[in-house]
């Protein structure tokens, strides 16, 4: 199997985003990703149009390049569709789940990358702008309130959570490119998420 | 539950739940992996916790949606049509006991959280498995089934026909139980079929598919005996349009003509 990038003419399902955080979209993720577990393929699709936007979208924003980020989000999706069966939701919710997974194969995609390119990563954008971030938000109403919970963070909190999330940095990089200990580094880090995490009033 | 941020821990490794922000990032290392995992193992505190800051950086995460590509949807639905997927854990008890039932609450973590290049590889491996046990069906001659040596030639037509421009994927259930996937693609004159919870049927009949269309009905062949509830994939060539996709449970040996009523009966 091999993933083209070839474009479809013929493609006219192409997702409308819908907010991601909502917890009765998180329901319905759940819901469907349990069908998928028995092989629904009708299920995985619908699985597709409410994860696919934000896996790509957060695969895109770590990886960069668009024909690695689809081969990555697709693996994402293949990986939802083979292990659906152990997706527990009593320990977290289905975005959760989804969006753990893309991210850390995204990450995993880019530190492979990196052996082989490591000046070209140590020069890359060093400071992504949460503006920057920010600007790709689909939902104007999720939009706001991480830009909110973003900007209620001091600004080693929000620069640590920036570089280590949606650049893929480990948190001994991030140290060294803000010249901060990485001790001090590792507590902002948990710091921040713990305000994001309250900020966002995100149930488990 | 929440921690205190400045809560001290009798745990091995003191400062190894301050990495909690780190890990909950992927923003650590291999080695510091190894040693938080170690330490979640033990504690049911971080392991709710580490729930709770997934469900942060999800949004986080979900805040960068984009429309992904055109086409990709399909690709990946393809590809999931000849993916195996992976049983569910054996209830109890599945997990070597490193502390009881944190520890099952760490494997669940540590499964979620860093499936790596391993579970590539085994994706893949498991992908090349499925379409090395692939049958090729000749279609125009009386569906003479061609056998394992065609293998090769077989996963390499079902590769053609998955990612051909013009692949479009199509599911419906099965008369008495089971779904049917198809991809098809009209300029590649072939289509991928697998179903997944057919019936089992008595040794003394199959399930045996049809095209159907202006071009006459053609025996496709016969269905390979399903395994774990799956059945396929099978490539049939031969496509033309205007065809239906049928299937019936014929005799064991196979029919030239359906005897038996449409158990599926697609368009195509």
């Amino acid at each position: 199997m091999t993933a083209t990038s070839g474009q479809r003419p013929g493609d006219q399902t192409r997702p409308s985003p819908t907010a991601p955080g909502g917890a009765s979209a998180n329901a319905d993720l759940a819901v469907q990703i349990g069908l998928v577990a028995r092989g629904d393929a009708a299920a995985f699709a619908a699985v597709f149009e409410q994860a696919g936007p934000a896996v790509f979208g957060i695969v895109l924003r770590v990886i960069r390049d668009p024909a690695q980020s689809e081969e990555v989000t697709q693996e994402v999706l293949l990986e939802v569709w083979r292990n659906a069966s152990k997706f527990d939701a009593g320990r977290g919710s289905a975005m959760a789940w989804v969006m753990t997974l893309a991210h850390h194969r995204a990450v995993d995609r880019v530190r492979s990358v990196q052996k082989e390119s490591e000046r070209e990563r140590r020069t890359a954008s060093a400071d992504i702008p949460y503006d920057d971030v920010i600007e790709a938000v689909e939902s104007s109403l999720e939009r706001e309130r991480v830009r909110r919970c973003l900007a209620s963070l001091t600004d080693l909190q929000r620069e640590s959570v920036t570089l280590a999330y949606y650049s893929g940095y480990t948190y001994d990089q991030v140290a060294g490119l803000l010249g901060v200990p990485t001790g001090t580094i590792k507590t902002r880090m948990r710091d921040a998420l713990i305000r994001l995490r309250d900020c966002l009033g995100v149930a488990v | 539950m929440k921690l205190g941020l400045g809560k001290r821990h009798t745990l091995p490794a003191r400062d190894a739940h301050t990495l909690a922000g780190a890990y909950a990032m992927d923003a650590i290392s291999e080695q510091d992996r190894v040693r938080f995992e170690r330490h979640l193992a033990g504690c049911q505190e971080c392991t709710q916790e580490i729930a709770s800051l997934r469900e942060a950086t999800a949004r986080l995460g979900a805040a960068t949606a984009v429309p992904p590509p055109p086409g990709l949807k399909e690709r990946v639905m393809a590809a999931a049509a000849v993916t195996r997927q992976q049983p569910p854990a054996a209830a109890e008890p599945d997990i070597p006991a490193r502390a009881g039932a944190v520890a099952r609450t760490g494997a669940w973590l540590r499964s979620l959280a860093w499936p790596g290049r391993l579970a590539v590889a085994a994706a893949a491996a498991a992908a090349v498995a499925v379409l090395a046990i692939a049958v090729v069906f000749g279609v125009s001659n009386g569906g003479i089934r061609q056998q394992l040596s065609q293998a090769q030639a077989s996963s390499q037509q079902i590769a053609t026909v998955l990612t051909a421009k013009d692949a479009r994927m199509v599911t419906g259930p099965v008369v008495g139980g089971g779904t049917a996937t198809i991809v098809m693609s009209h300029t590649q004159h072939a289509l991928v079929f697998t179903a997944a919870g057919l019936h089992t049927l008595p040794d003394s009949h199959g399930y045996e598919l049809w095209l159907i269309g202006p071009a006459g009905t053609r025996p496709v062949g016969m269905l390979p005996p399903g395994s774990h509830g799956m059945t396929g994939p099978v490539i049939a060539s031969g496509l033309r349009q205007g065809d239906h996709l049928a299937l019936t449970a014929e005799p064991a040996g196979g029919t030239t003509q359906p005897t038996e009523p449409m158990m599926l009966d697609v368009a195509l």
